[in-house]
């Protein structure tokens, strides 16, 4: 009786959330996927049911061919330099070196800081009469030229850049924890064995942290797919439509250009998107449960 | 011939002292077995000769070369751990392999030395496999080919059978006493199991807090220990101290322990003895046995007040005017609590001790 009464209580006290994460998690993305359906324009109208006709004029569409793109060309940068200089630096932090607090703590802050600020931060250094340009001019260089956000064909570089300044340290902080989680007779067996540091991280310790990779790769991934004030803050999409993103495509179509139609379509791709990451993660990660 | 030397030996961490003075002769094809309680310093004496760890002061000798200054890899050591440490990323065979192809020898050598190996081991049909799909034992088995591939001039072995259950440990410690008397590699093995150091070792040190307190076969330590450390850290159940007092009379020794008086004729005596010393008898349990009416033997009657049953023996505590004086006793001798009974005395077994510095007097 008396643990019965403690099942219902605990269903009762978590059953609104349960509703709250019901009705506006999986009712939303279901009144999205029917609304991607229809032709709707500034507001929702399901009277008019267009089947996958908005699909294919997402994909018809130009900008989001590019914006589409754009995500994999900046996710592929931004994941290799972000596991390289992540890796690498956890890897240096992990000789025991001293002021470890200090070095990690600068790798780590910009996380504390949101992208918004990031965007604006990275706007100014990487703007000719502002930043590291004129600066760099005033020492007398004056044939440096960075002019990442005004080229239509280098501008994914200052997406790059700054979204790695940001997320770099959680990268550095995952591998940190995943090198100091090995154990340290592995180093001693491999000092015996006479085996060069570097190459006991080659082959033992960075194969050893396959799991982090899988982490730090979802993760970022996730971060890359929702990636949208970064944009607008540092480059509002441009110069023209270059450097867009899937989620500022949305965005702009649902509230500036009222097609919520094809705004509803390029979100249900993007979820798709999402969706084809995380499940091979989810279920690669049950299986070694198991 | 002197295989390894090692010479006035410290070690400390700022101001803690890890190791004192530590000096040891070990000669070619030996067992040591580095015993004592966690914390006594005993792996960090086999870190220092493996070189995993620098010394503070003293020197270390291996094959006749000074190799204090030298790494890991270039002593001439192979060595096994409690966590086995084996790169779980690659198969057993790579495992075996690597340190060799870190070394430059060629790969037609090497497969031959790593096949001969883990037969003799017991794991050629595990070469393929991974680590993390291997039991326990067969993780060892595999440490323990790791380090005999590399056929170094010495073994060391940091409590290697600590992570195995205790039939498994039984069945692994004699595998590795064959394995010591087939290759004929000077071992050095700690650990903090006496039952493992008895076994295996030739020579046994005995160590508490960074000091060596005694050096000796497995007999001599056991039989005849320096220091009542060593008398009551040796043998289960512990050995029995009882306070005494030195009386001579009539031109021999005895010890007076409260009314009962005990005959020290064949004692070897290291200091003079004295009348009226107070000293600390020690009495193992193995010399504490149901009387068979012999002659010889110093016999009292004594009353049980404590029975264990351990299955092949009994462990008795009998009473000795007010002290408990524990004795092993065989099982099929019929035996009740508070019955009094002759028992008798290996006196041949004897220790004594100082009260205060706690020596072998």
């Amino acid at each position: 009786m008396r643990l019965r009464i403690r099942r219902f209580i605990s269903q009762l006290v978590l059953s609104p959330s349960l509703a709250l994460v019901a009705v506006f998690l999986y009712g939303f993305i279901g009144w999205t996927v029917a609304v991607s359906t229809t032709a709707s324009k500034a507001s929702p109208r399901f009277d008019r049911f267009v089947g996958l006709e908005q699909y294919v004029r997402l994909f018809d569409t130009p900008r989001w061919n590019v914006a589409f793109s754009n995500m994999f060309l900046f996710g592929f940068l931004f994941l290799v330099v972000t596991i390289g200089f992540g890796l690498l630096i956890a890897v240096l932090i992990d000789q025991r070196i001293r002021f470890e607090g200090v070095f990690r703590s600068i790798v780590m802050y910009p996380m504390a800081m949101s992208f918004v600020v990031t965007g604006v931060v990275w706007q100014w250094l990487l703007s000719p009469t502002l930043g590291i340009q004129s600066l760099v001019a005033g020492w007398g260089f004056t044939g440096f030229h960075i002019d990442w956000l005004t080229n239509p064909s280098t501008v994914i570089w200052a997406l790059v850049v700054a979204a790695f300044w940001q997320g770099c340290g959680l990268a550095m902080a995952l591998f940190l924890a995943g090198l100091r989680g090995i154990d340290e007779d592995i180093w001693k067996a491999a000092a015996v064995d006479g085996i060069p540091a570097w190459r006991v991280y080659l082959h033992i310790v960075v194969p050893m942290l396959a799991p982090v990779f899988l982490t730090v790769i979802v993760l970022q991934s996730l971060a890359i797919v929702r990636a949208f004030d970064l944009v607008v803050a540092l480059t509002n999409g441009g110069p023209g439509v270059s450097s867009d993103l899937p989620s500022v495509f949305m965005f702009d179509m649902a509230f500036r250009r009222a097609n919520l139609g094809l705004s509803a379509a390029s979100a249900v791709v993007m979820l798709g998107t999402v969706l084809a990451i995380l499940v091979p993660y989810l279920y690669v990660e049950s299986r070694e449960r198991r | 011939m002197i295989d390894i030397r090692v010479v006035d030996c410290h070690k400390s961490y700022g101001q803690v002292r890890i190791l004192r003075d530590i000096s040891l002769d070990i000669e070619r094809g030996e067992f040591i077995v580095l015993l004592g309680p966690s914390g006594c310093g005993k792996s960090t004496l086999l870190h220092i000769i493996a070189g995993l760890e620098p010394l503070t002061s003293g020197s270390i000798e291996i094959g006749g070369r000074d190799v204090t200054d030298l790494e890991p890899k270039d002593r001439d050591i192979a060595m096994v751990f409690q966590s086995y440490a084996l790169y779980p990323t690659m198969s057993v065979r790579a495992n075996m392999e690597f340190g060799l192809r870190m070394r430059g020898r060629p790969l037609a050598e090497i497969r031959a030395v790593v096949e001969e190996k883990a037969k003799m081991l017991g794991i050629d049909h595990l070469l393929d496999r991974r680590p993390s799909q291997l039991s326990g034992g067969q993780r060892q088995r595999v440490a323990i080919g790791r380090a005999v591939v590399r056929e170094p001039r010495v073994f060391l072995f940091d409590e290697p059978l600590s992570n195995l259950d205790a039939k498994l440990r039984g069945s692994m410690r004699t595998e590795i006493k064959k394995l010591h008397r087939r290759l004929g590699t000077t071992v050095i093995y700690v650990t903090h199991d006496q039952l493992e150091a008895m076994t295996l070792a030739t020579r046994l040190v005995v160590m508490k807090a960074g000091v060596m307190q005694q050096v000796g076969t497995p007999d001599e330590v056991y039989h005849r220990p320096l220091n009542r450390f060593t008398a009551d850290f040796l043998g289960s159940p512990g050995m029995n101290f009882l306070d005494a007092v030195l009386r001579l009379a009539e031109g021999r020794v005895w010890a007076e322990v409260g009314r009962t008086v005990i005959p020290l004729d064949r004692y070897a005596f290291i200091e003079r003895p004295v009348d009226g010393r107070p000293v600390v008898l020690g009495l193992r349990p193995d010399s504490i046995r149901p009387a068979d009416g012999a002659e010889a033997a110093f016999t009292l009657d004594l009353k049980a007040t404590l029975i264990e049953h351990t299955g092949s023996e009994n462990h008795v505590v009998f009473d000795l005017d007010g002290r408990e004086v524990t004795g092993k006793f065989p099982a099929e001798f019929g035996l009740e609590v508070g019955r009094t009974l002759p028992v008798a005395f290996d006196l041949a077994r004897l220790s004594l001790f100082d009260t205060e510095t706690e020596l072998r007097i």
